[in-house]
């Protein structure tokens, strides 16, 4: 099966041959005729990659199915249906980040395409992070969104605790995030790519930081990195490969007279030496 | 409360706490207790002595008995022979580095003596999370005092006349800037403190108080301590702290009855160094990239959303409760006429490390060699770093010059933080000084050009100059690029960040020289600039430097003089750090190839002996 696609339309006979295209090419496909009917669908699996929807349709139309349908998944692909493409429609259905868009009448051939691609997209931008960030955590972050929203300056906070949540803040974090304090994605990003406390990558379990402030640098600090770099065989700001330690340094801890200082999770190790280096490891395997 | 005959200090700073402090303070517990003490002798884990080279550390009082570096095997000893018997363990004393004598209380131990507390005056003393004992320690004495007795523009006019001096940074009068913000318009303002730095174990109440008298004197109703993340020890007795202050009516509405009320809020930056600026630390509590924004307007005029903000270091609210409580004459009474006072110092390096509080003047010769305990045996004394990454580097013949704001300018050092990093010979000033700007450049926020472009270039040359790459007008470029950098940078940070090339250039011009004409790095830190070699004479034929090489690249038999393998050897330097007897030197680049060319002929000319003396039979 190369996927699981839900379309929405009023008219059946377009659901129709869509079954007829999108079956054949290895699809997994669902039909509703009205987007009341396929939030229910999408309520009870959530399994789909893929929505292909009608914009004009009765009762609840394509624009509004897809704002209710983006506040439960966020990173599922849409693709929209429409017989009347307008400026205005393709200006809306952007900003709610449509994958593609196909202009009634289509050909089979550009619909099976367009279907490929979403689906692709849909598989590119997921990777281990949509694991990492799924559907309950993606409500505890709204939960602490809304718990701190109105408050001046919360954004900190908010990453920080998100960070804590989810281990970091990857792009789809960020999106939810800006959703969620109605705020620019480029504005997250700026102070997450600002602070070095932030990482935008998969850490390990345990975090290992080490201080090369001036004070740890006469300290030694520089061996006690080198031994900890071969022992994991990773270099600064990477993760092993079982994820168990990420290493980062930080530009002075301020505790110049514990130097030199590792700080491993919560717990801080002073006056290391390195041949003891690789005995804090041991600690934390 | 029980009355008990003897109390057991057990250092709860950072350092000890994570040499293993806690359980030092469970198993002396566990023995008190089943020695049948436990009623009659009191544990409790105090504040930090800032001694954090000898942690855990312990002091039984009444007599103030010190012991250091206690391990939890340690506790049967300590409370069979001293609390039971009142011999105090001689062998788990402070020694004295020269004589070895053991001095067991802790005033008579240099690095406790020659300090002078303020700040820190509760250090060692007290259980910081207990505002009881604070409180019994004169605590917010003084805020009562500011807020009941004193008007705002008298507290402002008593800090004015102490004369007190930001300790984060440049040092700018305390008192002008509360005047400042004090007559600054508007009904709403606040009052920031900076992250600890070097001050992390500090009093949590002490602070509080401190914040409360400004907050008065300004007229500020809310305020916020940026705490990094990184001091999880710090942050919860802070909160603690906080949480005991409004239990007893010393935060929050209508303090002490006087009608004044203050709510301070802890906020948690997210390790920027540049946080430390403040236009860019009040960026960061509002919740955007931390980056500084030009003056004028001040802070105080236009700060936290554009608010009048008062904005102080640590150290600094740490020494207004005791300011107002005594007096500016009594503040004057230590320091020097332009910088009055005490300051905290964070002593590190190739010393026992340390926090430690002395007035303002106290030469740095005393902080190092005394208080500091000189360097270890066997190397000698080189430099000093003050202030942190950003300071400048100093020579042995400046060690004299008081410990000053304006002293550390003129030499080209800063007070900053109150970092000071001595080094020994081991270290390579050039080295060094690359490490400095290295910090620069990761730290820089890319806001003004000179500094993220700037110290870029500065540092591509020195890494040049350490991979032997120099060349000629290397330096002199350097010292122009750095005083432009220094001249033009918009904030703190990148006006400092030349310091240590600089200073490096003036003090060691001559070492600068060496790695570029001669290819030499005399200390062996820059690899591609040394070459390790024995010298025979002096060689004992010991076998250290041998069983210290991991590239097996000495050999030599016993008694005999030894030698490198110069194919061999990665100049890790492990040989010259481990031979007692001074036989390792460091040579110039230059004469790895020499020496191998030497053994090749040694080899050939020993062939050729042989094969003529194959002939001659």
């Amino acid at each position: 099966m190369k996927g699981a696609i839900l379309v929405v339309d009023d008219e059946e006979v377009v659901l129709k041959s869509c079954e007829r295209v999108l079956k054949p090419a290895g699809y997994e496909v669902s039909t509703s005729t009205s987007a009341q009917k396929a939030l229910q669908i999408l309520g009870e699996n959530g399994g789909f990659d893929l929505v292909i929807t009608d914009i004009k349709m009765p009762g609840m139309d394509g624009i509004e199915f897809m704002k209710k349908l983006r506040e439960k998944n966020p990173d599922i692909s849409v693709v929209l249906i429409t017989g009347y493409p307008s400026q205005e429609s393709i200006k809306e259905a952007l900003a709610l980040r449509v994958v593609d868009y196909l202009p009634k009448p289509f050909s089979p051939a550009l619909l099976a395409e367009t279907a490929e691609k979403a689906i692709e997209f849909r598989k590119k931008t997921r990777g281990p992070e949509s694991e990492d960030f799924g559907p309950e955590k993606a409500e505890k972050l709204t939960e602490i969104i809304n718990g701190l929203k109105g408050k001046p300056g919360s954004l900190l906070t908010v990453l920080q605790k998100a960070q804590e949540l989810i281990g970091y803040l990857p792009p789809a974090v960020q999106r939810h995030i800006a959703r969620g304090l109605n705020m620019p994605v480029s504005e997250i990003h700026g102070v997450v790519s600002f602070y070095p406390f932030f990482s935008m990558k998969p850490r390990g379990k345990h975090i290992i930081k080490i201080c090369l402030g001036a004070a740890c640098y006469v300290k030694q600090a520089e061996q006690i990195l080198a031994r900890l770099k071969g022992k994991l065989q990773i270099d600064l700001g990477e993760v092993t490969a079982d994820r168990l330690f990420s290493l980062e340094s930080v530009r002075c801890l301020g505790a110049c007279g514990l130097a030199p200082v590792v700080v491993v999770d919560k717990n801080t190790h002073s006056s290391v030496n390195p041949d003891e280096a690789l005995d804090i490891l041991a600690q934390y395997q | 409360m029980d009355k008990f005959r003897a109390n057991l200090m057990v250092c709860g700073g950072t350092g000890c706490v994570s040499g293993g402090g806690l359980k030092v303070k469970q198993a002396v517990e566990a023995q008190l207790k089943e020695k049948g003490l436990d009623k009659e002798i009191n544990v409790v884990l105090a504040s930090c002595s800032g001694f954090c080279a000898m942690g855990p550390i312990m002091t039984v009082y009444p007599d103030g008995i010190f012991y250091q570096k206690l391990t939890p095997a340690d506790a049967p000893l300590i409370v069979e022979q001293h609390l039971l018997k009142g011999k105090p363990v001689e062998k788990l004393m402070y020694r004295e580095p020269l004589k070895k004598q053991a001095v067991p209380a802790m005033k008579d131990i240099p690095f406790f003596n020659l300090q002078v507390l303020r700040a820190l005056r509760n250090k060692g003393l007290i259980d910081p999370e207990s505002i009881e004992e604070y409180i019994a320690r004169d605590g917010y004495q003084a805020a009562a005092k500011a807020l009941t007795r004193m008007t705002p523009e008298e507290i402002v006019k008593e800090v004015k006349a102490s004369g007190l001096r930001g300790r984060g940074g440049a040092g700018f009068p305390t008192g002008l800037k509360w005047e400042s913000c004090a007559n600054a318009p508007g009904p709403v303002k606040y009052i920031v403190s900076n992250d600890p730095a070097v001050f992390m174990d500090f009093d949590p109440h002490v602070i509080l108080e401190g914040m409360i008298i400004g907050a008065r004197a300004v007229g500020a109703g809310k305020g916020y301590i940026y705490m990094r993340n990184e001091y999880p020890l710090a942050m919860q007795r802070l909160q603690k702290a906080m949480e005991q202050a409004r239990e007893y009516g010393l935060l929050g509405e209508n303090i002490l009855g006087s009608g004044f009320s203050l709510d301070i809020e802890i906020f948690q930056g997210a390790g920027a160094f540049i946080a430390g600026v403040g236009t860019a630390l009040l960026r960061s509590i509002e919740g955007k990239r931390g980056m500084p924004v030009p003056k004028p307007p001040h802070s105080t005029e236009q700060g936290l959303w554009r608010k009048p903000t008062l904005l102080n270091n640590m150290e600094t609210w740490a020494n207004i409760p005791p300011l107002i409580l005594n007096g500016a004459d009594w503040f004057r009474s230590l320091g020097t006429e332009k910088s009055p006072g005490t300051k905290v110092f964070a002593i590190t390096g190739a010393i026992n490390n340390g926090l430690v509080e002395v007035p303002m003047g106290t030469p740095l010769r005393k902080l190092i060699f005394d208080i500091g305990g000189g360097i270890k045996k066997g190397r000698t004394f080189k430099a000093v770093q003050l202030g942190g990454a950003t300071g400048g580097i100093l020579p042995e013949q400046l060690l004299d010059i008081p410990a000053t704001y304006e002293d550390f300018a003129r030499a080209g050092a800063i007070m900053g933080g109150g970092g000071v990093a001595a080094m020994d010979n081991s270290n390579c000033m050039v080295s060094a000084a690359k490490f400095s700007v290295e910090f620069v450049v990761d730290e820089s926020c890319g806001k003004c050009p000179p500094c993220r472009i700037g110290t870029k270039v500065l540092l591509d040359k020195l890494v040049d100059i350490t991979e032997g790459r120099g060349v000629e007008g290397d330096i002199e470029l350097m010292e122009d690029l750095a005083r432009e950098i220094a001249d033009t940078s918009l904030c703190g940070l990148g006006q400092t960040a030349p310091n240590p090339v600089l200073s490096t250039l003036k003090y060691f011009r001559q070492e600068y020289e060496e790695h570029i004409r001669e290819g030499w790095c005399k200390a062996g830190v820059c690899r591609p600039l040394a070459t390790f070699h024995i010298d025979a004479a002096a060689c004992k034929g010991c076998g250290a430097c041998a069983r210290a090489c991991p590239q097996k690249a000495i050999t030599g038999e016993k008694k005999q003089p030894h030698v490198v393998n110069q194919e061999l050897c990665i100049k890790c330097r492990s040989c010259w750090e481990a031979c007692k007897f001074g036989a390792v030197q460091i040579g110039p680049a230059g004469l790895r190839q020499e020496l191998i060319d030497r053994a090749k002929g040694a080899v050939a000319a020993k062939e050729a002996e042989t094969a003529k003396g194959v002939e001659t039979i």
